[in-house]
C-alpha cells in the first residue's frame, strides 16, 4: 500500500448556520491524481483552505505527509504547490519575475531558482511571452502562468483549484497534459472541479462532493459500479406503439424507458448485448429507426442517481 | 528576499506618477530659487508714453511734466503712421495729445475735449493711463471749483496722483534674524506637502499591490514564514520612504549647499519625522485597500488640507486662531511651527522645537499603530470568511 500524501478525518467547518464541510474524510495517497468533485459550494475549496491552513476549522483533523498540518507548518508548506481558482500573479511584474517571485518563495539558492523556473517555463510553453505582463496574455496563458508560479518549486504535492475555469478547449488540453505529466514525474495531485469529463480523464480516484459531504469515493469504474445503471441506449423512432415499448421494457436487464415522441430511451443495468435485443424486437415489429446512440454512464450520472440532481449547473 | 526583491520591482513600475510630483516641485524649486531677488520692492506699473503739447501754456507744461514724472516719455515726430508704426511695435503703449485750449476749458470747470489718445487695444497699462487722465481733470476741477487759481490746482492735483500707496509685504519678511538661512527655511517649509504627495502616491499603491488578498493567501501557502514576509515589506517601506527622503535632502544640498551647515540639521529631523509621519499614512491608506484613484483623491484632499490649515501655504500669523486651533491636530502644524522657530518668525526655544518634535513624532507612531491594527482586524480569519463565500467554491 502506498504511503498516505493526504489525510482529512472529520473535518468541520461552518460559516455560522451554514455548514460547509460535513464530517469531511478523506485519504490521498502518493502518486495519485485525486479528484474532488461537485457542484459550485458544494465545500470543494473550502476543504482546500482548510488542507492549507488558510482557514480554521470547527472540528477534526488534517495530516500532510504524515504530520499535522497547522499554519505554522512551513516545512510541510515548503513541499505544496497551490495553484488557485483565481489568478493570483503580479500585474506590475513580468512572466518571468512573476515565476521567479514565488519560486523564491520556496528556494532560496539563485541558480536553482533560475534553473527550476526556466523550466517552469518550458512546462506551460509561455517561452514567447516571458517580457509580457500579466495584462497582455489570454486567459488561456495566464492559467498557464498561474500553473507556473504554483509547481516552479517542484512540489510533492500539487493542489489545482479548478485550474481551467474560463479557458478555451486547446488550452484546457494543455493543463491537463501538464497536470499529468507532472504526476508521472512523482507528485501527488489534488484536483477539484465541476467539470465531469476533466476529472474523468485525468484523475486515478475521486470523491464526489455535495454540501460538504463526500457522498461516494473510489475510482470511475468504482462509482460507476455504484449505480444500477450500466448502459443508455437512445434510438430515433418517429411513432412507436405502447406495446412495442412494453416489450423492450420487459427484455432482460432493462429496468426503465422513456418515448418523447421521437426518441426512445432505454436504460440497462447490467447483461450484454442489450442493444442488439432492442434493435431485434424493433426489427420484428417492423419499427423503422434512425440513428441509435450507446452511452456508457458518467459521473453525472452516479451523481444524479446518489443525489437526485444533475451535477453540472445550467450555465456551466 | 522575495517579497523585498518584489517589492523594489513593483516600486520601480509604480513611481512614474511620482516622478511627476518631484519634477514639478523641483522645477518649482529651481525657478524659486534663480528669481531670487533680495532687493527687489514694490513699484508702481510705469509704461512708455509718447506726449504732444498743443497747448503750450503752464498748466499744459505741468501736467506733460507730471505725466513724465509717473511714466516714461518717448519723443517721437508727430505724425500719424510713426506713430501708429510705434504702437504697432511696442515701443510706446500710448500717445497722448494736449489739445489746444486745456487751460481754457479747465479754468471754466469742463473736462471734456481735453486730450487726444491714440493707443491699439485696452492693455492693463493703458486702461491705466484713462484713468489717471480722467481722475487729474476731475481732482482740477474739483480744486477750481473750492476757489483755487488754475495753476495752483494743477500743482495740488499733481501732488495728490503722484502720492505712492504704501505697501507693505509680510509674506516673505527678509529682515528675519533666524538661524536658519530665509532660502533653506522657505525650502523647508514646503517640505510636507510633497513629502505627503510622493510618498502617498509610491508607497500605497505598491502596498496595495503586494497585500492583495489572492497572492496574500498564495505567499501564505508558501514556506516563507509570515513574519518574513511582513518583514520584508516594511524592509521594502523603509528604503522606500528613505530614498525619497534622501533625494530631498540631496536635492536641498544642491539648490541652497547650506542643508548641513549650523542649526539646519533641526530642520532636517524635522523633514526625516514629518517623513515617517506621511510613510504611517500611506500604510494607513493602504489597508483600506482603495482604488488608485481614490488614493490620488486621498493624497490631494490631506496634502492640500494640512497645507492650508497648518501653516504652509499661508504664515501661521495670518491665519484664525479658530483654524490654528484645529490644525493643532494636524503633524504639519508642529512642522511649521519648528520652522518658524528656526527661520525667525517666532523666537528660538530649545523646549519649544524638542517638544513640537515629539509631538509630531506621536503622530507618526499613533499613525502607525492605527495602521497595524486595522491591517490587523481586517486580515484575520473574519475578513476571510466575508470575503470567501460559500457560493463562490
Amino acid at each position: 500500500m502506498k504511503q498516505s500524501v493526504v489525510k482529512i478525518d472529520n473535518l468541520v467547518k461552518r460559516y455560522g448556520e451554514l455548514v460547509a464541510l460535513d464530517h469531511f474524510s478523506l485519504d490521498i495517497h502518493e502518486g495519485e491524481i485525486f479528484g474532488l468533485l461537485g457542484p459550485n459550494g458544494s465545500g470543494k475549496t473550502t476543504t482546500i483552505n482548510c488542507l492549507l491552513s488558510l482557514l480554521s476549522f470547527d472540528k477534526g483533523d488534517i495530516q500532510i505527509f504524515g504530520r499535522k498540518m497547522t499554519p505554522t507548518s512551513y516545512d510541510i508548506k515548503q513541499q505544496i504547490g497551490v495553484i488557485m481558482q483565481n489568478v493570483a500573479v503580479f500585474d506590475e511584474l513580468t512572466v518571468a519575475e512573476n515565476i521567479d517571485y514565488f519560486c523564491g518563495l520556496y528556494i532560496t539558492d539563485p541558480v536553482k531558482r533560475r534553473q527550476y523556473t526556466e523550466e517552469a517555463v518550458q512546462f506551460v510553453g509561455l517561452e514567447d511571452f516571458l517580457r509580457f505582463r500579466p495584462k497582455k496574455l489570454s486567459g488561456g496563458l495566464l492559467r498557464r502562468l498561474n500553473i507556473a508560479c504554483g509547481i516552479a518549486h517542484k512540489p510533492r504535492l500539487i493542489i489545482l483549484d479548478e485550474p481551467t475555469v474560463a479557458v478555451d478547449p486547446q488550452s484546457r488540453n494543455r493543463i491537463l497534459e501538464g497536470i499529468a505529466a507532472l504526476n508521472r514525474s512523482g507528485a501527488t495531485v489534488i484536483y477539484t472541479s465541476h467539470y465531469m469529463e476533466e476529472v474523468e480523464q485525468l484523475c486515478t480516484r475521486i470523491a464526489i462532493m455535495d454540501k460538504g459531504k463526500k457522498i461516494a469515493e473510489g475510482t470511475k469504474d468504482e462509482l460507476k459500479r455504484m449505480i444500477r445503471n450500466t448502459e443508455t441506449v437512445t434510438i430515433e423512432i418517429l411513432a412507436l406503439a405502447d406495446d412495442i415499448r412494453a416489450e423492450i421494457a420487459a427484455l432482460p436487464h432493462i429496468y426503465d424507458t422513456a418515448y418523447d415522441g421521437s426518441r426512445l430511451t432505454v436504460f440497462c443495468s447490467g447483461g450484454k448485448h442489450n442493444l442488439i435485443r432492442i434493435l431485434h424486437v424493433l426489427q420484428e415489429h417492423s419499427v423503422s429507426f434512425g440513428r441509435v446512440y450507446s452511452e456508457l454512464p458518467t459521473l453525472n450520472d452516479v451523481f444524479l442517481e446518489i443525489t437526485g440532481k444533475a451535477l453540472r449547473d445550467k450555465g456551466d | 528576499m522575495p517579497v523585498f526583491k518584489a517589492y523594489l520591482k513593483v516600486l520601480r513600475r509604480k513611481s512614474p506618477s511620482a516622478l511627476i510630483y518631484l519634477t514639478v516641485f523641483l522645477a518649482i524649486a529651481v525657478v524659486m530659487t534663480l528669481n531670487d531677488r533680495p532687493d527687489a520692492v514694490y513699484q508702481d506699473t510705469r509704461i512708455n508714453v509718447c506726449i504732444f503739447d498743443e497747448d503750450q501754456t503752464d498748466a499744459s507744461r505741468a501736467f506733460c511734466d507730471l505725466i513724465a514724472e509717473k511714466h516714461k516719455t518717448v519723443p517721437l515726430e508727430n505724425d500719424r503712421d510713426i506713430l501708429l508704426d510705434a504702437l504697432y511695435y511696442e515701443r510706446v503703449s500710448f500717445v497722448l495729445t494736449v489739445r489746444k485750449g486745456f487751460s481754457e476749458r479747465l479754468a471754466a470747470g469742463e473736462t471734456d475735449g481735453l486730450f487726444e489718445s491714440l493707443h491699439l487695444h485696452e492693455t492693463y497699462g493703458t486702461v491705466l493711463m484713462t484713468q489717471f487722465l480722467d481722475e487729474f481733470a476731475g481732482t482740477v476741477t474739483a480744486y477750481e471749483a473750492c476757489g483755487m487759481p488754475l495753476p495752483d490746482a494743477v500743482s495740488h492735483a499733481g501732488s495728490a496722483l503722484t502720492a505712492e500707496t504704501k505697501v507693505r509685504t509680510v509674506t516673505f519678511d527678509r529682515n528675519r534674524s533666524g538661524i536658519l538661512p530665509q532660502q533653506t527655511a522657505f525650502y523647508f517649509r514646503y517640505l510636507p506637502y510633497i513629502l505627503i504627495c510622493v510618498l502617498m502616491n509610491t508607497l500605497s499603491p505598491v502596498l496595495l499591490a503586494m497585500m492583495r488578498q489572492d497572492i496574500r493567501y498564495r505567499t501564505n501557502c508558501s514556506g516563507l514564514r509570515q513574519s518574513a514576509c511582513t518583514a520584508q515589506i516594511f524592509a521594502g517601506c523603509a528604503v522606500n520612504f528613505i530614498a525619497v527622503w534622501l533625494f530631498f535632502m540631496v536635492a536641498g544640498c544642491l539648490f541652497h549647499g547650506e542643508i548641513f551647515r549650523g542649526y539646519v540639521w533641526i530642520a532636517v529631523l524635522n523633514s526625516l519625522i514629518f517623513s515617517l509621519f506621511s510613510t504611517a499614512l500611506a500604510i494607513l491608506t493602504a489597508t483600506f485597500r482603495p482604488s488608485p484613484q481614490i488614493i490620488n483623491i486621498i493624497t490631494q484632499v490631506v496634502s492640500l488640507g494640512m497645507c492650508f490649515l497648518c501653516g504652509i501655504f499661508v504664515e501661521q500669523s495670518m491665519l484664525g486662531s479658530g483654524v490654528l486651533k484645529a490644525a493643532r491636530f494636524l503633524p504639519a502644524y508642529w512642522y511649521i511651527r519648528v520652522n518658524q522657530m528656526l527661520d525667525g518668525t517666532e523666537p528660538f526655544r530649545g523646549s519649544g522645537i524638542a517638544a513640537a518634535l515629539c509631538i509630531e513624532a506621536g503622530f507618526a507612531v499613533v499613525t502607525a499603530l492605527l495602521a497595524a491594527l486595522i491591517r490587523h482586524l481586517r486580515y484575520n480569519e473574519a475578513a476571510y470568511k466575508t470575503t470567501l463565500l460559500p457560493a463562490k467554491q
